[in-house]
C-alpha cells in the first residue's frame, strides 16, 4: 500500500467516523414560529393522554419505574405518544391533550408525581417524559399529521415543596402530636398538610399559638422537594399558606386553601404571580406551538385571575401570530351555575367595577382587561347527570333535557375576545364548546363496576357482563360524538379499560398492545368518521326530538333520547341521533303512538349512515318520524341526499 | 460527566462510560527497556518453585532471542544496550543519567520505540533470571485552591490533565521462572491497586484495594515467539501519558490469550478473549428464595447472571528507520457479546427479558519514533458501535427502543507525542472524542469534547528543572441550557444550542528527577501551580452551589510525586 493510499485509507476512517457519530444540533429552535393550526375548535376530537401511561418510547428516562404499582411512575413519555400517532390518527382523533409537561416533585409519601400535577419548576420540562426537543418533536409530528396539542396546567398550586413548622422544631412532624391538655387527639394530621385556619397556619407551642407559622421550603434533590422556579415562587408570600382546604364550600377555603395532599395554594392575587403564571405557561407554547390549554382547578382560583390570565396569554401569543388558541377549564363539580361561570365573557356576567378596576391594577402593557375568561371548561355537570345517570344508571333521558336547558342561563354566550373562532374568525359561543366527556384520570372509568357505581348495589347486585356494558358504552360515545360541544375520549376507552378511582383508571395502554381490532377502536374510530363527514355533527345547532321522564319497562320511550342537528356554521347539514339506552328493550322516539317530530321536509328519505345497512325513514307529511331501536343501540340518520 | 464534582481533594469522578476499578489505575507504561533489565530489577531473589530449574545467573534480554516480550514486555533499548547485561538489583544508582528509562525505572518510550529486535547482537544471552520482583506505580499529592479549599481536578472532558489527579498506588508482586526442559519462561504478576483518600488525609483507617492483575503468562510454549497468558489482566497497548489513558486499546478481563512474535522481532499478533460482570443490575440481578428441600431461611438465587464476551485481536509491525527510529502501524479490532437473560420484575414471580447485545471496535494506530531521547509521535484512531460504545466495563444506558445499545457509537481520534533534544522536552497531546448513547434524540450523555494540551519541559541540570503545562479543552452535551430570568422579567428560552463549555489552563511545575532528566524520567517530584480559566458553558456543566459552576478562575496549588519502578510488566496487547 502506497503513501497516498495509506493517508486515502486514515482520511476515510476519519471522515467516516465523524460522519457517524454525526453534528450536536438539536431540530427544532429553541422557540419555534408560532401558528393558527385549528380552524374551528367544534371539529376537533380531543383524546386525553396521561402521558407516563400512554407509551413508553424511550428507556433512557425511566427514573425509578415500579409498573406495577398505580401510585408510581411506570415509563410513558413524550417519545412514546410520537412513536403511537399512526393509532391515534387510526383512531380518529384529532387533539390530544396531554397531562402537565412541567418537572414535579418525584416523589411524595409514597406516591410518585407521574400525573404530573405535582409542579416543581414550571420552567423545565419533566425529565421522566423526555426534553424541550422531545416535547417539540412530538409536537411538530403531530401538526404533521393534522394533530393538534392541547396542554395541561395548574396555576392553582405547587407541589409539596414546604411545611408548615408550627411547634418550631425545624423539622416536618409527621404526624405533629400538639400538646392538648387532657387530650390525645392528634388535630393537625402534619406538617406538610394542616388544616385550614383562616388567619392563616399559625405556629403552637405548649403555652398556645405563637402567630403564623414560618414556612420552611424541603430541600431533597432525589424525590426534587426543591424550592421552586420560576424564583419569585420561593417567596412564601407567593402562597395563601392557610392550610389544607376540608370545606370546599367556604369560597376563602376553596380559593386560599392549600389543595389536599400538602399542595400548595398560590397567592394568585399577587400582580407578579399572576405575570409570572402568563409568562410561565405562554413561553411552552413558544417553545412548542401548542394550540391550547386545559386548566386545572379552575374554582380553586379567583376569576380575577382568569381574566388577567386568558387576556394576557391570548394577546402575548396574537402578537406572535397565534390566534384561536383554545382555553377551557376543569371544575371538578356537579354544580352547573358554577361550572359555568368560568364561561361568561362579555356582559355575560360582567363583575363589579370595582372588581375588575382591582384587576387592572396589575396590568402593566397598557391593554386594560375586560370580562373574559375561559372559551370553555371540561363539561363535568353532564358527567355526573347524563353520562353517569342516564348512560350508566338508566335514568331518564329528561335529565339531558333539563341540563341542557340550563346551560342557556349557566353558561356564556359570549365568546371570549381574542378566543375560539370558527372558519369566518368570529367568536364561538361557549355554551356551544363545552369540552364533553365520559369519563376520565378522576373518575372511575365508564366500564367500571367496582362499588359505588353500576349496580348501584355493590353488595347484592350482580355486575352486567362486559358485553352489556360495552354496548352501553358505545351507545354513550354515539352521545358524546354527536351532541353540541367537543368530544373528549380519555385514552384507554377504546381498549376498554375498566379502572375504577384514581389510580385504578391509570392504566398502561400498552397492556393492551394497542390492539386496533378491539370493538371500542373500531367503535370510537367510526364515530370520528361520522363526525368529520357531516358538518351538522360537529358545528350545526341543536334541537332536542325526543326527551322522556318514562323508564318502565312498557313504556316505549323508555331511556329514549333524540335530537337534530342542523344551521348555524353547518350550513344545510342535516342529521339526526336517536339513542336508546334502556338496555333491556327496545325503543322508540315515540309515546302514545305518536313519534316525534323531526325538522326535515315532509317526504325526506333519511338512512341511518351509523349502522351498515341501515334501514332507511321517511318523515311522514305532517313531519313526524317513527324509528324504533334495539336496546343499546343508536342511529344517526341523515338525507339520502347528503350521504 | 467526568470532572470531578465533589468536594474531595483531587478526586476524580469516574467517568461513566468507564466506571469502575477501570478508571483507578491512571499510570502510563511506556514502553522501552529490555526485559534484561526487568530480570535485574528490584528485589529479585532464589526460586522457590522446587520443580524449577536453577536460574541461569546471566539474564537475557528475551527480545534478543526472537521471543516475545514477558508479559508486555518493553521493547528492547537501542542497539548497544540491548546486549548490556542487567545491573543486579536493586539498580535506581542513578548510574545512566542520560537515558530517562534508567536503571529500573519505568521504561522512556512506548512500545513503539523499540527498534526491531533483529538489530540485536546475534549471540544468544542467558535465559531470564528465575525470582520473585516487586514493582510499584504510585502518585501522591497535597494541593489547595488558594482558597481555603482542597486542590480539585478542573477537567470538564474525559481525559484531562493527571497533574491533578487523585493519588494513586499500585503494587506489583511478579514469580518468574526459566524453565529448562522446555525453555518457556512462565511469569505470574500479581497486581493490588488502591486509591485515594488516604489515611494521611482523612484519618479514615480503611482501604479499598483492588485485584488488578492476576495471571500467568509463559513465553515460547510450543515453538518460539509464541506466549500464552491466563487470568485477571489489564490488558493494554500505547498510552497517551499526558492525557493519562489508552487511546485504542484498554481491556480488562478474565481471561486469556495468544500472541506470535515474529522472528523479524517487529511484527506481532495477539488475540485474547476474556470476561467480565460488572457489578451492575445489567448484568446480574440476585433475589432471596426459600432454601430446597425444605430448609429454614433464605438463600440468594441469581435470576440474572450474564457475563459479557470480549475478544480482541491486534496486529503491530514496525518498519526501521535509520539507525534507531522505526515507523509503527497497528490494526485493531473488538467485538462484545452480551447474551439475553431474564429478570425477575418489581411483581415478584414475573419476569421481563433483557435481549442480548453486541458491539464492535476497530481502530488503528500509526507511530513514528526516533529511538533516543524517548521522541516518537503516535495518532490513533478507534470507532465503537453498540455495546462496546460504553467501554469494556460500560452498562449500556439510555438504551435504544428495542433495550439493546444499538446505534450508540464512540469516536476518538487521538494525538500525542513527545520530542527531546538538549535541554528542551516538548509532550504534546490531543483527542476529539465524539460519543452517542443508543437513545435516538440527544440528551446529557451524548458528548462532543476534546482537548489540546501541551507540557513543554526545561532541564536546568541532570536533576531537574521546569515544565509547564498549557491546556484547551471543549465539552459540548445534548442538552439546553437555561438561562435564570431577571426578577419580574419574561423567562428566556433554552439556548439554541446544545450546551459547551470550554476551559484553559496553564500551568507551572518545578521538578525533580532523580534518575536523572528526561521527560519521562521517575521518579519526580513536583511543585504545581495550575491556572484555570472557565468560561460559562463549563460552569454550567456544575450544579448549583458548586464552587465550580460560580468560579471563572481556579488555582490548584501543591506538591505531588509520581514514580514507576517495574510496574510496566503487565500489558500484553
Amino acid at each position: 500500500m502506497n503513501r497516498a493510499r495509506s493517508s486515502a485509507v486514515v482520511l476515510g476512517l476519519v471522515v467516516s467516523g465523524i460522519t457517524q457519530t454525526g453534528c450536536m444540533e438539536f431540530e427544532d429552535p429553541p422557540e419555534v414560529e408560532l401558528k393558527t393550526n385549528v380552524v374551528d375548535w367544534r371539529e376537533e376530537i380531543i383524546y386525553q393522554i396521561l402521558i407516563d401511561r400512554f407509551a413508553d418510547g424511550d428507556w433512557g428516562n425511566n427514573f425509578s419505574i415500579y409498573p406495577s404499582a398505580p401510585g408510581k411512575w411506570h415509563g410513558g413519555d413524550w417519545k412514546g405518544v410520537e412513536q403511537r400517532l399512526d393509532y391515534l390518527d387510526e383512531l380518529g382523533v384529532t387533539t390530544l391533550w396531554i397531562s402537565p409537561v412541567v418537572k414535579n416533585v418525584y416523589t411524595d409519601a409514597g406516591f410518585d408525581a407521574y400525573h404530573g400535577y405535582w409542579a416543581q419548576d414550571l420552567t423545565q420540562p419533566a425529565p421522566q417524559f423526555g426534553d424541550l426537543a422531545a416535547l417539540q418533536s412530538l409536537v411538530k409530528a403531530a401538526h404533521a399529521r393534522n394533530i393538534k396539542v392541547i396542554l395541561d396546567i395548574v396555576t392553582n398550586h405547587m407541589g409539596q415543596l414546604f411545611f408548615y413548622d408550627i411547634n418550631g422544631n425545624g423539622q416536618a412532624d409527621d404526624p405533629l402530636n400538639q400538646s392538648v391538655p387532657g387530650t390525645p387527639d392528634v388535630f393537625k394530621e402534619n406538617e406538610y398538610d394542616p388544616t385550614y385556619d383562616v388567619r392563616g397556619v399559625q405556629a403552637e407551642t405548649s403555652l398556645g399559638e405563637s402567630g403564623l407559622a414560618p414556612v420552611i421550603f424541603a430541600h431533597d434533590p432525589a424525590s426534587n422537594h426543591m424550592p421552586p422556579f420560576p424564583e419569585i415562587l420561593q417567596n412564601p408570600l407567593a402562597y395563601n399558606r392557610k392550610g389544607r382546604t376540608y370545606n370546599f364550600d367556604d369560597p376563602d377555603q376553596l380559593l386560599r386553601g392549600d389543595f389536599p395532599g400538602g399542595l400548595k395554594d398560590v397567592n394568585t392575587e399577587l400582580c407578579p404571580i399572576r405575570d409570572a403564571m402568563v409568562d410561565a405557561y405562554t413561553r411552552w407554547i413558544e417553545l412548542t406551538d401548542i394550540d391550547g390549554f386545559r386548566i386545572d382547578t379552575v374554582k380553586h382560583v379567583e376569576n380575577g385571575f382568569w381574566r388577567h390570565f386568558t387576556q394576557k396569554v391570548r394577546q402575548r401569543l396574537a402578537a406572535k401570530g397565534k390566534t384561536n388558541f383554545f382555553m377551557f377549564g376543569e371544575a371538578f363539580d356537579g354544580r352547573d351555575q358554577l361550572v359555568g361561570s368560568f364561561t361568561k365573557n362579555g356582559n355575560d356576567a360582567p363583575p363589579p367595577a370595582d372588581e375588575l378596576a382591582k384587576d387592572n391594577q396589575c396590568v402593566t402593557d397598557g391593554v386594560p382587561l375586560t370580562a373574559d375568561m375561559l372559551d370553555s371548561v371540561f363539561y363535568f355537570p353532564q358527567q355526573f347527570q347524563v353520562i353517569r345517570d342516564v348512560f350508566r344508571y338508566r335514568g331518564p333521558t329528561s335529565n339531558i333535557q333539563k341540563l341542557w336547558t340550563e346551560r342557556t342561563v349557566n353558561y356564556g354566550v359570549t365568546p371570549a375576545q381574542g378566543g375560539a373562532v370558527n372558519a369566518a374568525g368570529q367568536g364561538i359561543s361557549p355554551q356551544k364548546l363545552l369540552v364533553n366527556f365520559l369519563d376520565n384520570h378522576d373518575v372511575p372509568r365508564f366500564l367500571f363496576t367496582g362499588a359505588g357505581m353500576y349496580p348501584e348495589d355493590p353488595i347484592f347486585g350482580t355486575p352486567l357482563a362486559l358485553e352489556t356494558r360495552r354496548k352501553m358504552l358505545h351507545n354513550a360515545l354515539l352521545f358524546l360524538f354527536t351532541e353540541e360541544g367537543i368530544p373528549c375520549v380519555y385514552y384507554g376507552t377504546e381498549q376498554d379499560f375498566q379502572g375504577g378511582n384514581d389510580p385504578g383508571n391509570r392504566e398502561d395502554l400498552w397492556t393492551s398492545g394497542y390492539d386496533r381490532a378491539v370493538p371500542t377502536f373500531q367503535w370510537i374510530r367510526r364515530l370520528s368518521e361520522l363526525r368529520r363527514k357531516y358538518p351538522a355533527l360537529n358545528k350545526g345547532d341543536l334541537q332536542i326530538l325526543w326527551a322522556s321522564d318514562r323508564t318502565g319497562p312498557n313504556d316505549s320511550d323508555a331511556n329514549v333520547f333524540a335530537f337534530e342537528r342542523t344551521g348555524g356554521d353547518a350550513g344545510d347539514s342535516y342529521a339526526i341521533v336517536v339513542i336508546n339506552a334502556n338496555i333491556e328493550k327496545e325503543g322508540a322516539p315515540e309515546f302514545g303512538g305518536q313519534p316525534m317530530q323531526v325538522g326535515a321536509a315532509p317526504g325526506t328519505v333519511l338512512v341511518d349512515v351509523l349502522n351498515d345497512g341501515g334501514p332507511t325513514y321517511t318523515v311522514t307529511n305532517d313531519g313526524r318520524l317513527s324509528v324504533k331501536l334495539p336496546p343499546s343501540s343508536g342511529a344517526v340518520l341523515v338525507p339520502e341526499s347528503q350521504r | 460527566m467526568q470532572s470531578s464534582r465533589g468536594a474531595a481533594p483531587w478526586c476524580t469522578v469516574p467517568d461513566v462510560r468507564r466506571s469502575g476499578p477501570e478508571f483507578g489505575p491512571r499510570r502510563s507504561r511506556i514502553h522501552g527497556v529490555p526485559l534484561a533489565l526487568l530480570a535485574a530489577a528490584l528485589c529479585a531473589s532464589p526460586s522457590l518453585a522446587a520443580a524449577q530449574t536453577e536460574p541461569t545467573a546471566e539474564p537475557k534480554p528475551p527480545a534478543s532471542e526472537g521471543a516475545p516480550p514477558l508479559a508486555d514486555a518493553p521493547p528492547a533499548p537501542p542497539p548497544g544496550e540491548a546486549s548490556k547485561p542487567a545491573d543486579p538489583p536493586p539498580a535506581n544508582d542513578g548510574q545512566a543519567p542520560k537515558r530517562p528509562d534508567a536503571g529500573d525505572v519505568k521504561p522512556a518510550a512506548p512500545k513503539a520505540e523499540a527498534p526491531p529486535a533483529a538489530e540485536a547482537p546475534k549471540a544468544d544471552p542467558p535465559p531470564p533470571e528465575s525470582g520473585f520482583f516487586l514493582g510499584t506505580y504510585g502518585r501522591v499529592g497535597a494541593a489547595t485552591d488558594f482558597r481555603k479549599r482542597a486542590g480539585r481536578d478542573a477537567d470538564i472532558v474525559a481525559r484531562g490533565s493527571r497533574l491533578d489527579e487523585s493519588p494513586y498506588v499500585e503494587i506489583d508482586v511478579q514469580r518468574q521462572d526459566y524453565w529448562k526442559a522446555t525453555g518457556t519462561t512462565t511469569r505470574a504478576v500479581i497486581t493490588l491497586g488502591t486509591s485515594a483518600p488516604l489515611f494521611h488525609y482523612n484519618a479514615d483507617f480503611n482501604v479499598r484495594m483492588a485485584v488488578r492483575n492476576l495471571f500467568l503468562q509463559a513465553n515460547n510454549v510450543v515453538t518460539k515467539g509464541l506466549s500464552a497468558w491466563v487470568g485477571s489482566r489489564m490488558y493494554r497497548g500505547d498510552d497517551s501519558y499526558l492525557l493519562d489513558f489508552w487511546p485504542l486499546d484498554n481491556l480488562n478481563t478474565v481471561g486469556g490469550g495468544l500472541r506470535y512474535d515474529f522472528a523479524n522481532g517487529r511484527t506481532f499478533v495477539a488475540w485474547h478473549a476474556g470476561l467480565n460482570q460488572p457489578n451492575t443490575g445489567f448484568f446480574r440481578q440476585t433475589v432471596a428464595r426459600t432454601p430446597a428441600l425444605n430448609q429454614v431461611g433464605a438463600t440468594n438465587v441469581n435470576i440474572l447472571d450474564r457475563q459479557k464476551f470480549i475478544t480482541s485481536l491486534k496486529a503491530s509491525h514496525i518498519v526501521n528507520v535509520g539507525q534507531t527510529g522505526g515507523v509503527k502501524a497497528v490494526v485493531y479490532g473488538e467485538l462484545h457479546d452480551i447474551p439475553s437473560g431474564q429478570r425477575e420484575t418489581e411483581v415478584k414471580g414475573t419476569y421481563d427479558t433483557l435481549p442480548a447485545d453486541f458491539g464492535y471496535v476497530i481502530g488503528a494506530q500509526v507511530g513514528a519514533f526516533t529511538g533516543r531521547d524517548a521522541s516518537h509521535v503516535n495518532l490513533f484512531l478507534r470507532y465503537a458501535g453498540g455495546a462496546a460504545a460504553y467501554g469494556e466495563f460500560g452498562t449500556p444506558f439510555q438504551l435504544a427502543p428495542d433495550r439493546t445499545s444499538a446505534g450508540a457509537r464512540e469516536l476518538w481520534i487521538t494525538l500525542s507525542g513527545n520530542w527531546e533534544t538538549g535541554p528542551l522536552g516538548l509532550m504534546a497531546a490531543a483527542y476529539f472524542r465524539s460519543f452517542r448513547d443508543a437513545s435516538p434524540a440527544l440528551d446529557f450523555n451524548d458528548v462532543d469534547e476534546g482537548i489540546l494540551m501541551a507540557r513543554p519541559h526545561f532541564f536546568l541540570t541532570e536533576w531537574g528543572g521546569i515544565a509547564t503545562e498549557l491546556s484547551y479543552q471543549a465539552q459540548q452535551r445534548g442538552v439546553r441550557s437555561q438561562p435564570q430570568a431577571e426578577p419580574g422579567q419574561p423567562i428566556p428560552a433554552p439556548s439554541a444550542d446544545p450546551v459547551m463549555g470550554g476551559l484553559f489552563r496553564i500551568g507551572l511545575v518545578p521538578f525533580l528527577n532523580p534518575a536523572g532528566k528526561g521527560s519521562y524520567s521517575r521518579p519526580q517530584l513536583r511543585l504545581i501551580y495550575l491556572l484555570t480559566h472557565r468560561d460559562e458553558g463549563a460552569r454550567s456543566m456544575y450544579p448549583k452551589d458548586d464552587v465550580f459552576s460560580i468560579r471563572q478562575w481556579e488555582h490548584f496549588f501543591g506538591v505531588g510525586v509520581e514514580w514507576w519502578f517495574n510496574a510496566q510488566t503487565t500489558y500484553g496487547g
